[in-house]
């Protein structure tokens, strides 16, 4: 049997260990290693062996990310839908809900990951993925919108209401306040982890 | 009666009687796919065998890591007896539904619908 010596890339480890109990990090990152090595490298090569890797690690991040990702999604297609469908003059309690609900997803997923694990780092990385998971749905979600409605009533609305250009790249600018809320609710939850350990 | 044992969780289970000493994660996963016909994915197979292990039906064991797995352990996986009595529920049950009925169902439509 051929064996190959080789890694897989940092990042994606990264990621499987924000999605896994901490029990079972040791486990599924040596099985994954293990197969990765003795069938996939040497059967396929270095670079799609990476491939390999990367996607099962994204599959679990997946599983453990999905709802926050769809919530999020939901309330940035939502909070749009409401600016363009339903002007207004003062976007004030509109931004304070979806920043609260942002927030919050953040937050909870790093919270999570820190439970899980007891690494504040890795709530970090579970901010990340959710953020990450959720930017191109918003940005497909809000195109559809905007191929929906493209009457001259609702780009007024869209332009009063901050613009294109603001749509289309806030879900961009949530990007590294995410990693950083994550990181947050992720010292949280390790801190709560070792209060009540398991 | 074992009502709350799924298919999944049964082709799962299925998969580590079979495989026996040698039940651990990825050679699971690979059992249920060659059974099946069709890809399954790991995280789908951790989360059922996690599932299952808190349910009482199966328990696992750590054995040490070797070099080509960086060291890391391995999880190897067991049947305990509530599990089997409950994969031997849902087979007797199975086989009451499907009493008196001839296969394949098409047959009994008597053609293409």
């Amino acid at each position: 049997m051929t064996v190959d010596s080789s890694s897989p890339p940092a990042w994606a480890e990264w990621v499987l260990l924000a999605s896994l109990q901490s029990r079972d990090a040791e486990t599924v990152t040596g099985d994954l290693l293990e197969e990765y090595r003795t069938h996939i490298a040497p059967s396929r090569g270095r670079r799609r062996a990476d491939l390999w890797y990367a996607t099962h690690a994204l599959g679990f991040a997946w599983r453990r990310a999905g709802a926050s990702v769809v919530l999020l999604t939901l309330a940035f297609l939502i909070r749009t839908a409401i600016d363009w469908r339903m002007p207004t003059a003062d976007f004030h309690l509109r931004s304070e809900v979806s920043t609260f609900v942002s927030v919050g997803v953040f937050l909870l997923a790093g919270f999570q990951a820190g439970a899980r694990s007891g690494s504040s780092p890795l709530g970090g990385i579970a901010g990340l993925i959710v953020a990450l998971f959720a930017l191109p749905l918003q940005l497909v979600g809000a195109a559809v919108l905007l191929a929906i409605w493209n009457d001259h009533a609702t780009l007024a609305a869209i332009q009063a209401s901050g613009g294109l250009g603001e749509v289309f790249s806030m879900p961009l600018m949530t990007v590294l306040p995410a990693a950083a809320l994550g990181v947050i609710g992720g010292a949280a939850g390790a801190a709560s982890r070792r209060l009540h350990p398991a | 009666m074992s009502d709350t044992l799924g298919t999944f969780e049964q082709a799962v289970m299925l998969a580590v009687v079979r495989l026996g000493d040698e039940a651990y994660g990825r050679a699971i996963l690979h059992e249920v796919q060659a059974r099946i016909g069709r890809d399954v994915a790991g995280g789908a197979v951790h989360a059922t065998l996690d599932r299952l292990e808190r349910k009482r039906l199966l328990s696992s064991r750590l054995e040490p890591g070797t070099p080509v797995r960086g060291g890391r352990a391995r999880r190897y996986y067991r049947l305990r007896a509530a599990g089997a009595r409950a994969l031997d529920d849902a087979r007797t049950t199975l086989d009451a539904l499907w009493h008196g009925v001839r296969r394949p169902i098409s047959s009994v439509l008597g053609g293409p619908t």
